[in-house]
């Protein structure tokens, strides 16, 4: 028993290194940073100022409006995201000619690195001779992501449904095939109809892998930042300036890496408790089902 | 025996040209070999921004100092944004990853204070790893910017380049279009000298464009939320208004009007609500663009004149990647007069003379290797063909170049103008908390240009900031 432990120490050794390089020292380090006041380019040096940090994040206009923003980005496109993941891929239990080429299609972005992505719909939305700038004016609909705030933001929105619905059709899809069919046939035989068998069956059994796809879209989401920065660099103005965005003007061009480490240190409280909430919503309803 | 005779013809032809490129390219290749020979298999690395002269270093001079010296060059050319955080990264950490970096003019303040970058002044003393051809006097005096107070050089220029007015001669020379301006306004066509004027050429050209249902527009600005439009104001346009140093009194460290600065001035918010309102006759998408995209579309021939980086007029000469070959102007910028009185007596400035250096980190590891390419990418017998790839001067003697010469009238005579016209225009104010500043600047700057706030309000609030950061950086 004893070597048996030594071995799962040894194996477990390289990963546990690792995981105290790059997670646990680097925390440690931005714990120590956020107590002081530090701008790399200050003549006075690092000065202790205790909570002060935290305490003027509460005060910050600038942070609170990123702050803001950053959660209603999480909450539309996580809003879109799940219903219309789970439409496709329940569109994608038929058979149906074509569904090869829809499915591969799909999926595509998927496969994409966010900086592309931004950088196609930097093309695709540019108000010069971007498509989708181009119909929409045909239209009779002015849509340029420079000069109106509310467009950007809704195009920053739609980046992420279509880079990350596939994403989410995929695990729903992975779910369904993986739900009893017992449910499904004593339904047919009670005569529901699809809505009904929708609500009352697919929903109820899919609820965890639902819970599960919410949880690591929310945490994605939160963190955008490659597509953005590419899109629209968090403009115009502050229109999609999200809180990730935020900090990390501040850490790279601010150079403020003492107010920054609060700001990341809170950010990362607020995605334990986000984390710590669905979880527990998760554990109670697996419990209740 | 005809087909013998001309194939010889060819080769000898080839061979003359090849030794009198190698002769260009290297009047001493001996003491370069030499003063190499200790450093012989050693690899330099090296990051800049991908501009025409630092792709023309990795491109050309890299390549050729690797196989004359045998010291590896690996040359990394990058976004400006990702210039800067693997360059401060690297130098913060004391990583010597980088032997040789892009020292931009604006940003050495920061680096001198900081202490990160190698003092080059004994290397020029050393006789062993120093050309004999350095001729540091022949430099221009763009190199003053990248020494410190006591006179010591930290990095070694390799372009300089001027931020001045560019137009359309063709456009402006055209009988039909000068015409129409003159029913228009009552006043000739001409290179404009008031705002007024560079005002009604704008909104002119802009109409037209629409009447001819033709893309061009009269006025182009990089007003995306990016830094770039925070330089735009602090570089052009307020200089040329009159308002120097950012809007900060350099002796004071403070930018509010009550504190000696001018940046919440009458005259620098005339200024910037300018700027906001001439967004209208600029393309519509000019709220996403860098200063990239302002070239590329002055390049496509979209724009009859605006204010632009001129190390473009290499590209924009070229007929195979531009629309406006052959057709370009290049004079002054419109100023208020006391901007100009101010420049001439050396008080102020009209625009923004730009450029970078190479400099060595204080952590390299390979400082000596990284001294000879600095040398290497400034010797004089490469300056021409440099200037020709880079659109870039730093040594007094490529204004006389033959290369220069030829290239001069293809570039509306860009490199006559630069010698003439340079000493009115200057760097960035010393300022070594440049890069926070930028970004403070950038937020107000950005949201005045979004609309979300009026360009009064945002230079009230962004003197206040200035003021307010410089206090805590201990300025």
């Amino acid at each position: 028993m004893k070597g048996n432990r030594k071995q799962v120490w040894g194996l477990l050794a390289p990963t546990l290194i690792l995981i105290i390089f790059i997670g646990v020292i680097p925390v440690i380090y931005i714990l120590y940073l956020s107590v002081f006041k530090y701008n790399v380019f200050s003549k006075i040096g690092m000065v202790y100022t205790g909570f002060n940090n935290f305490r003027k994040l509460m005060f910050d206009p600038d942070f609170l409006k990123s702050l803001r923003l950053g959660l209603s980005y999480v909450i539309l496109c996580v809003a879109i995201e799940l219903p219309l993941g789970l439409a496709f891929a329940n569109l994608l239990t038929y058979e149906y000619k074509g569904k090869g080429i829809f499915r591969t299609i799909m999926t595509l972005p998927l496969a994409m690195a966010p900086i592309s992505i931004g950088a196609i719909w930097v093309l695709m939305t540019n108000p010069d001779f971007g498509p989708l700038a181009v119909y929409l004016r045909n239209v009779g609909i002015d849509f340029n992501i420079g000069n109106n705030g509310t467009q950007a933001y809704i195009a920053t929105i739609l980046m992420d449904v279509w880079h990350w619905t596939p994403f989410v059709t995929l695990t729903f899809m992975a779910g369904l095939s993986s739900l009893p069919r017992q449910p499904f046939e004593a339904a047919l035989v009670d005569g529901a109809n699809k809505s009904q068998t929708l609500r009352y069956i697919t929903l109820p059994l899919l609820k965890p892998i639902l819970l599960t796809t919410l949880f690591i879209r929310v945490m994605d989401t939160f963190r955008v930042f490659d597509e953005v920065w590419m899109l629209t660099s968090g403009g115009p103005g502050t229109a999609t300036r999200y809180v990730s965005i935020h900090v990390v003007r501040q850490v790279l061009q601010s150079m403020n890496y003492g107010y920054s480490s609060a700001m990341s240190l809170f950010l990362l409280y607020l995605t334990i408790v986000i984390c710590w909430l669905l979880l527990t919503f998760i554990n109670v309803s697996q419990e209740s089902g | 025996m005809k087909k013998v005779i001309v194939l010889l013809a060819i080769f000898i032809v080839l061979a003359f040209t090849v030794v009198a490129f190698a002769q260009t390219m290297v009047t001493n290749p001996d003491w370069w070999k030499k003063a190499a020979e200790p450093y012989k298999g050693v690899t330099i690395k090296g990051i800049s921004e991908s501009t025409p002269p630092s792709r023309a270093m990795m491109e050309v001079a890299g390549p050729q100092f690797e196989e004359l010296t045998g010291i590896k060059v690996e040359f990394e050319v990058t976004s400006w944004d990702e210039m800067y955080n693997k360059t401060i990264q690297d130098m913060q950490t004391g990583s010597g990853i980088y032997d040789f970096v892009y020292v931009e003019q604006d940003i050495i303040y920061a680096y001198l204070a900081q202490n990160w970058l190698t003092n080059l002044t004994p290397f020029v003393g050393n006789t062993a790893i120093t050309n004999p051809d350095f001729d540091l006097p022949d430099f221009t005096s763009f190199i003053e910017n990248f020494k410190d107070s006591k006179g010591d050089l930290y990095a070694v220029p390799f372009e300089a380049f001027l931020k001045s007015y560019v137009y359309r001669t063709d456009l402006f020379g055209d009988p039909e279009i000068q015409a129409a301006y003159k029913a228009k306004y009552n006043k000739d066509l001409a290179v404009p000298t008031t705002w007024e004027d560079y005002t009604n050429i704008a909104q002119f050209f802009t109409e037209y464009g629409k009447e001819k249902g033709i893309e061009l527009y009269g006025h182009i600005a990089q007003a995306k939320t990016h830094p770039c439009v925070a330089y735009e104001m602090c570089e052009t346009i307020w200089p040329a208004w009159g308002i120097y140093n950012w809007g900060i009194n350099l002796e004071k460290m403070r930018a509010s009007k009550a504190n000696g600065g001018t940046l919440d001035s009458d005259q620098a918010k005339a200024a910037f609500k300018w700027y906001v309102d001439m967004l209208k006759w600029a393309p519509p998408g000019v709220k996403t663009y860098t200063w990239d995209e302002t070239a590329a579309t002055f390049g496509a021939g979209k724009i009859a004149q605006g204010l632009i980086y001129l190390e473009n007029l290499g590209w924009w000469s070229d007929p195979a990647k531009s629309e406006v070959a052959g057709k370009i102007g290049v004079a002054l910028p419109p100023v208020v007069p006391q901007a100009m009185e101010d420049a001439k007596s050396g008080k102020g400035y009209i625009g923004y003379y730009d450029g970078g250096a190479l400099g060595i980190p204080h952590s390299s590891k390979n400082k000596e290797a990284a001294w000879l390419f600095a040398q290497w990418v400034a010797r004089k017998e490469w300056q021409g063909e440099f200037a020709k790839l880079g659109t870039r001067v730093v040594r007094k003697s490529t204004f006389d170049d033959p290369i220069v010469k030829d290239l001069d009238p293809k570039m509306g005579n860009y490199f006559t103008f630069l010698k003439d016209e340079g000493p009115l225009f200057r760097g960035a104010p010393p300022l070594p908390m440049h890069r926070p500043l930028n970004e403070l600047y950038l937020k107000w700057v950005a949201k005045a240009v979004a609309g979300e706030v009026s360009p009064e309000d945002a230079l009230d609030n962004l003197a206040k900031e200035v003021d307010a950061l410089m206090e805590e950086l201990g300025y």
